[in-house]
């Protein structure tokens, strides 16, 4: 075997196919435009996910100060837009009354609340989007926590706590000593406080959602032209007949894999190049171990292009292959985690997400890049995706080798 | 016969119950312009992909230069060219992007690639047309393309599966001289075809129908394996003429050849004798008569027809 020759074999493949897409003025015009264009599409869709202008009605069954107050408040955020509405005296309906969420303050609710055993509050939320419903409840429980801490409420609640008291303790208190009765004072007021967690967040401290969902929307849009293209390849050449004339000559099968695969591998990463400079540029993303995700791209198109390679030598004709290629990529939008994190999803569907090049992706791209882990975090995800790699590839030449053109 | 380059061994090839190739037994010496001739659907492409490791034979063998053509079918691919039955280059590729293309598969040298093109560009009659795009050519240029593109590599074999079906006179004479060109170089080639014009100037002939291979011989020879002259009648009016002489006791079959009925028939003298003594069509004007000398199509109906009344089988 002559390196040489070998060389200019696939040298040829590579430049006939590359001419292919080259010549296609419309795929090409497609293939430079998409990424940049999607990748602005889905930066913006993805950077604000913070549900706002809600609109949303407090039906206040008891007026009182306290109630007054706790409309009030809960009026000057931005997350709801509040609206007037008539009480009928019935649960609300949702739909009539044109909110999304409606409070409802039961009657007597300021005299529970000096009892100091507050009855709760009546919240109806339209659940037709279940993330936006989630939201809204967490958005309204920390409001009334702010409600909760301030001082006159707290007095409120913690009054009847003190009356509840046996008097040995204020006799003790009356003997003490000035400090220590003050430290005894934030003690107890500590003991009444809600709870409240010290939190510091790690690896994405600005909770920057396009930071983590940057990866998905590279992956994504590489797998679907990379897979799309390269399932055309060779059902187009099937198609047209020059599949036989390919298969007549001394070409090995794997010459011809790598030949098809080059080019497409060459304009995939010229693709995440654009992809990375728009989120750098224009969304601020960092990237973290340039080489190290330079490796983790590499690997993921040479799975995806192998996929759609394996696709094409499986399928007859260029509309086999496209059908094949969307069945294929349909799952991959709401299983892989390009969007949404993966550990929402049960354990079995799970499994399906594993085969997805994408997810592993994904993860290693995150660990390396948000997390700045070093490799052995995802060797696992890289050696699937080499794995994949390999696999895909070897059985589009082994289909090939064993067709009947 | 000296070291043949083609030899077939009882090669079958079988899709389902239909037999696409049935036994064939089959050598071809070096040199040959060897014309595999029958109609559509009678195997000759099945043979040909076979030949070129494009499908695997069901059993049987076939041997190009000693080589089994499936399971060396890696190694002898750098020995032949093959043109296939419909256009199949690349129609978005320059006509010298498509010859680099197959030069570079074939493993032609780099440093010997530019000037072959050259010279197959300017025999091909392509150099006005080098940058023009291969799906923008006539019909005729197409093929010339693809045989341009078949020997780049300076194959001593050329396979092209009917590569004159759909091409004006102009081009086909000048494709047959160019295949006789190779020929003579020394070039064996393996031609499939219907046209009984082409089938003529092969240096050999096969007969293919069914699958079966029916006779194989120099086209002089199959001209000879037919027993007698032809008997042709002129009769006005000629279509209803042909319908009745069909049906004619004594008649295998009757065709419009150049305005006059042409009579296949085991005893044309005696049915001759029959119809002077008394013309059974008192419909049809007989005009006159003549004995022909038979071609090839009358040859190949003979044979695919099963007339064997009319031929003498150790001729060929």
């Amino acid at each position: 075997m002559n390196i040489r020759e070998t060389w200019h074999a696939i040298a040829s493949v590579a430049l006939k196919e590359f001419l292919h897409v080259w010549r296609d003025k419309r795929i090409l015009a497609l293939i430079l435009i998409l990424p940049p264009f999607f990748t602005l599409l889905f930066g913006y869709a993805f950077e604000a996910t913070e549900l706002t202008g809600v609109h949303a009605t407090i039906i206040d069954r008891d007026r009182t100060e306290h109630t007054a107050k706790l409309a009030e408040m809960l009026a000057k955020k931005k997350t709801f837009a509040w609206k007037k509405t008539k009480d009928t005296g019935a649960d609300p309906d949702l739909l009539r009354l044109g909110v999304s969420a409606a409070i409802v303050i039961p009657k007597d609710w300021t005299s529970t609340l000096e009892a100091g055993t507050p009855a709760p509050l009546k919240l109806f939320l339209d659940g037709t989007d279940a993330t936006s419903a989630e939201e809204l409840e967490g958005r309204l429980r920390e409001m009334l926590g702010d409600f909760q801490g301030q001082e006159n409420v707290q007095e409120l609640t913690v009054k009847p706590l003190l009356e509840e008291l046996p008097s040995e303790i204020f006799d003790a208190l009356k003997t003490m000593k000035p400090e220590g009765r003050d430290k005894v004072k934030v003690e107890f007021q500590k003991l009444v406080k809600p709870w409240q967690p010290d939190t510091r967040i790690l690896y994405n401290p600005k909770l920057r959602f396009i930071d983590y969902v940057t990866p998905g929307i590279i992956g994504l849009i590489l797998q679907l032209l990379t897979v799309t293209l390269m399932a055309c390849t060779i059902a187009r050449e099937r198609e047209a007949g020059t599949l036989a004339q390919l298969i007549v000559t001394p070409l090995r099968r794997v010459e011809i894999v790598i030949g098809k695969v080059l080019p497409y591998l060459g304009i995939s990463l010229f693709l995440i190049g654009i992809t990375i400079g728009v989120a750098y540029f224009h969304f601020g993303v960092h990237f973290r171990q340039p080489i190290m995700l330079g490796i983790i791209c590499l690997l993921f198109l040479l799975c995806s292009l192998g996929s759609g390679l394996l696709i094409s030598a499986f399928c007859h004709t260029q509309t086999q292959a496209i059908q094949f290629a969307v069945f294929y990529l349909l799952p991959v939008f709401p299983l892989s985690g390009a969007f949404a994190p993966i550990e929402r999803l049960p354990d079995t569907v799970r499994l399906v997400s594993d085969i997805f090049p994408l997810t592993h992706f994904c993860e290693a791209f995150r660990m390396a890049n948000l997390r700045n882990a070093d490799i052995s975090f995802f060797a696992g995800d890289l050696l699937f995706l080499a794995i994949g790699a390999i696999v895909t590839c070897g059985g589009a030449a082994w289909i090939l080798s064993r067709t009947d053109a | 016969m000296p070291d043949p380059i083609i030899v077939l061994e009882n090669l079958r090839k079988a899709y389902g119950a239909t037999i696409a190739a049935n036994d064939l037994n089959l050598a071809i010496p070096r040199g040959e312009i060897f014309g595999f001739l029958g109609a559509n659907g009678a195997g000759k492409t099945t043979t040909i992909r076979m030949l070129c490791g494009l499908t695997r034979p069901t059993s049987g063998h076939g041997f190009i230069d000693g080589l089994d053509v499936w399971t060396d079918r890696y190694k002898i691919r750098s020995k032949f060219g093959y043109v296939a039955q419909k256009f199949s280059l690349y129609p978005d590729l320059t006509v010298t992007e498509n010859l680099a293309f197959f030069g570079g598969a074939f493993r032609v040298p780099r440093e010997t690639l530019g000037a072959r093109i050259e010279k197959l560009l300017t025999q091909m009659d392509l150099v006005g047309k080098r940058d023009a795009m291969a799906g923008s050519l006539s019909g005729g240029m197409k093929q010339l393309l693809a045989l341009a593109c078949a020997l780049v590599h300076s194959p001593p074999l050329l396979f092209l599966d009917e590569p004159t079906s759909g091409l004006d006179p102009v081009h086909r004479q000048q494709l047959w001289n160019l295949l006789y060109e190779l020929g003579t170089g020394g070039t064996t080639i393996f031609v499939t075809t219907h046209y009984m014009d082409e089938a003529e100037r092969c240096t050999e002939v096969g007969f293919v129908s069914e699958g079966r291979l029916l006779a194989k011989e120099s086209p002089r020879k199959l001209k000879a394996s037919f027993k007698s002259k032809l008997l042709e009648l002129e009769i006005d009016p000629v279509m209803p003429a042909l319908a009745a002489l069909r049906n004619a006791p004594g008649v295998l079959d009757a065709t419009l050849r150049s305005g006059h009925a042409r009579i296949y028939a085991a005893e044309p003298e005696r049915l001759l004798r029959e119809w002077q003594r008394a013309w059974p069509f008192p419909d049809l004007k007989w005009i006159g008569h003549e004995w022909v000398e038979p071609d090839m199509e009358d040859v190949f109906k003979a044979w695919s027809q099963g007339y064997t009344s009319l031929l003498d089988r150790t001729a060929a």
